[in-house]
């Protein structure tokens, strides 16, 4: 048993850094430039589509098709922050709205280009990691190592870098970020592009890990949402922390409660935390 | 003048409209319409896809050769098979403007239960007027039922003395299995499966038992960890090729290197090959064999090949076609001959019913409208060597 819950705890942690990835857009979007975009999810997905016509349709080698796609995605976004979020900021319906419809013609598309039949890419990097009975997927370490290190260099870039405290000047008072000379229309877009990018990084190693089909977004953007609500929304390491507790409760959740409800566990936790700490788990205090 | 020349266009215009009407009549009379209600893209579309690539060569080739004669009478076929995508709303809509509007009178498919029970309301409703010709699973317990001659199953039956599903578990018995995890999605046919293999198993002494999972679960990693705990002799996942390729390979990560299955291809297991221990699958026709010593098999894979104007068969795909495919039609087309009509749904039933078709499978209807075929029982080793088992029911 005890092989097994740590075996849950660990496979938790890596599929929680994919739902990581996506509330770290989604924290990033909302937090700093106040947009909502639901449509990471999409976006993630289409990086999965990307990176597997990539590499399986053009022979691309993996490393390789996950960084175009990543790029692809990242351009995706800029152009829908450019022709349509950026009329949606600080509004949260007209955020929704936009997403529903972007996210409705992306799946449109790609369900007119690949079908909804599932697509499987080849496998990157089989075999697994045993220790001590434990087992993990080569390609789920992988795949967890990246993501970290994405979601510490973005920490990084906030926290040290003139860029990142700019950008953080921008959440807090727009007009005076852009009186001390930040230069708020390039800071807005280099967050919407750098959050696709993200998800689109996610659907490229998802791609590496699961069979994709068009509907993967909804899930991921479904966490993605609640876990950086339940960091609370701002916070680059809460979202790593929420969503790494999403991943766990599903997990070792379904080893003791029927696993075919595994998707409520992640919730149970949400409804839970919110009710103690309505702010968020990582949430700053504003007083 | 003017006058003149204004009675001329007024007649000419109604002779024009009296020889469009009778020749779009008699047109009319000369074309049987077939539909077919299958999911032939989505995540559900493994069983429907097959059906309606078979369907559509079978009903080119009665066409091309002339079509057929019935009662004196020489008729071809025109197919109307839109996508339901496994969605049961969408299905609905296809098969009420089929019944109301095209006039349809032989629908086949679908295939998914879920579907089947979508549709299920409105077709009881046209009892009588229409068949539907279909493999879902949930049609096997309608048959026979007072307000049910609607229905024929174009699918072999899993339980039962001669079932497929029987005979598969005497083979895991022969193996000397103890204990069997079933892994299957929580919805229609999951549950249908539960029920029909829980007691099979139980029947054949072997210790079965039941995990779920959500449809569009991706990661099945803690369930398996947890069958892997209870040491299974070997997995039973479902149900379609779907999930197989994800859970086949979670689960070979997880040391379950055996499976199992009833429904799906045996594409999981070959991308697997190299992992798996033994996979077990009922595959209506392993068509790799057939090709190279039954000549129909031979020549309808030749048919494939040019009508889709392609190299590639859908080996993996291709044993799919033992429902409401390309045999159906050409049956369905020998039980009109005999029946003397095409619009008489219930003589055409009796018709359907009364005979042997002798094509890709022997394919016969039993006396409540289940089709009986000839089938083989694949079991893939690792590096990818294959046995074939042929079972012929009585």
């Amino acid at each position: 048993m005890l092989q097994l819950v740590v075996g849950q705890l660990l496979n938790g942690v890596i599929v929680g850094t994919l739902y990581a990835i996506i509330a770290l857009g989604v924290t990033l979007t909302f937090g700093i430039t106040g947009i909502v975009n639901f449509a990471l999810g999409a976006f993630m997905m289409l990086g999965a589509y990307f990176t597997w016509y990539f590499s399986d349709g053009l022979g691309i080698p993996y490393p390789l098709a996950v960084v175009l796609a990543t790029l692809a995605i990242a351009l995706v976004g800029l152009v829908a922050d450019q022709v349509l979020f950026r009329f949606t900021r600080n509004n949260l319906i007209n955020g929704l709205i936009v997403s529903i419809g972007l996210i409705s013609v992306i799946v449109a598309i790609v369900l007119m280009v690949w079908t909804t039949t599932p697509q499987n890419m080849h496998y990157v990097l089989p075999g697994v990691f045993r220790v001590g009975g434990v087992i993990v997927p080569k390609m789920k370490a992988v795949v967890f190592g990246v993501l970290l290190l994405v979601i510490l260099f973005t920490y990084a870039a906030l926290t040290r870098t003139w860029a990142g405290r700019a950008a953080y000047a921008y959440a807090q008072n727009p007009e005076a970020a852009a009186l001390m000379g930040v230069r708020t229309k390039v800071l807005q877009a280099g967050v919407a592009a750098y959050s696709a990018a993200l998800a689109g990084l996610g659907g490229g190693l998802y791609a590496s890990l699961y069979s994709i089909t068009p509907e993967i977004g909804a899930g991921y953007i479904l966490k993605g949402v609640e876990a950086a609500i339940l960091a609370g929304i701002g916070s680059v390491m809460g979202s790593f922390a929420g969503g790494i507790i999403i991943g766990v409760a599903e997990g070792v959740g379904s080893i003791f409660l029927p696993s075919a409800y595994n998707d409520a566990y992640g919730l149970v936790f949400l409804v839970l935390i919110l009710l103690f700490k309505p702010a968020g788990l990582f949430a700053v205090s504003s007083r | 003048m003017k006058s003149r020349v204004s009675i001329v266009k007024a007649v000419a215009a109604s002779l024009g409209v009296a020889a469009l009407a009778v020749a779009t009549g008699a047109y009319s009379q000369n074309v049987v319409k077939i539909g077919e209600i299958e999911a032939q893209t989505g995540a559900l579309n493994t069983y429907g896809w097959m059906s309606s690539q078979g369907m559509r060569i079978a009903v080119d080739e009665i066409n091309k050769a002339g079509g057929f004669e019935v009662a004196g009478k020489k008729y071809t076929l025109q197919l109307i098979n839109p996508d339901t995508q496994g969605n049961p709303q969408q299905a609905l809509i296809q098969l009420k403007t089929m019944i109301e509007e095209d006039k349809v009178k032989y629908v086949f498919g679908p295939f998914l239960t879920n579907v089947f029970k979508g549709i299920e309301g409105y077709a009881r409703q046209h009892n009588g007027q229409f068949l539907l010709m279909g493999g879902a699973t949930q049609i096997h317990y309608e048959l026979g039922k007072p307000g049910n001659d609607y229905l024929v199953r174009t699918w072999n039956w899993d339980a039962g003395p001669s079932g497929f599903g029987t005979l598969m578990v005497d083979y895991l018995k022969k193996k000397g299995v103890k204990k069997v995890a079933m892994l299957m999605q929580n919805d229609a046919f999951g549950h249908v499966a539960a029920d029909v293999y829980r007691d099979a198993f139980k029947k054949a002494g072997i210790e079965f038992q039941e995990n779920w999972f959500e449809p569009g679960t991706k990661d099945y990693s803690a369930v398996l960890a947890k069958i892997s705990a209870g040491s299974p002799d070997y997995l039973f996942p479902g149900y379609t090729d779907a999930v197989l390729y994800d859970i086949v390979q979670q689960a070979t990560q997880l040391g379950l290197t055996k499976f199992w299955l009833v429904r799906g291809s045996l594409g999981p297991a070959l991308k697997n090959k190299d992992y798996i221990d033994d996979y077990v699958a009922y595959i209506p026709k392993y068509f790799e064999e057939a090709e190279k010593s039954e000549p129909k098999v031979k020549k309808f894979v030749e048919a494939y090949k040019a009508f889709y104007k392609t190299k590639d068969f859908p080996y993996d795909q291709a044993p799919l076609c033992s429902s409401s495919c390309y045999d159906h039609v050409y049956m369905l087309v020998e039980a009109m001959k005999k029946a003397g009509t095409v619009d008489d749904v219930a003589k055409v039933k009796n018709a359907l019913e009364s005979f042997t078709y002798d094509g890709l499978w022997k394919i016969r209807y039993d006396q409540t409208g289940e089709e009986v075929i000839n089938f083989d029982i694949v079991d893939v080793q690792k590096g990818g060597k294959i046995t074939v088992t042929h079972e012929q029911p009585r």
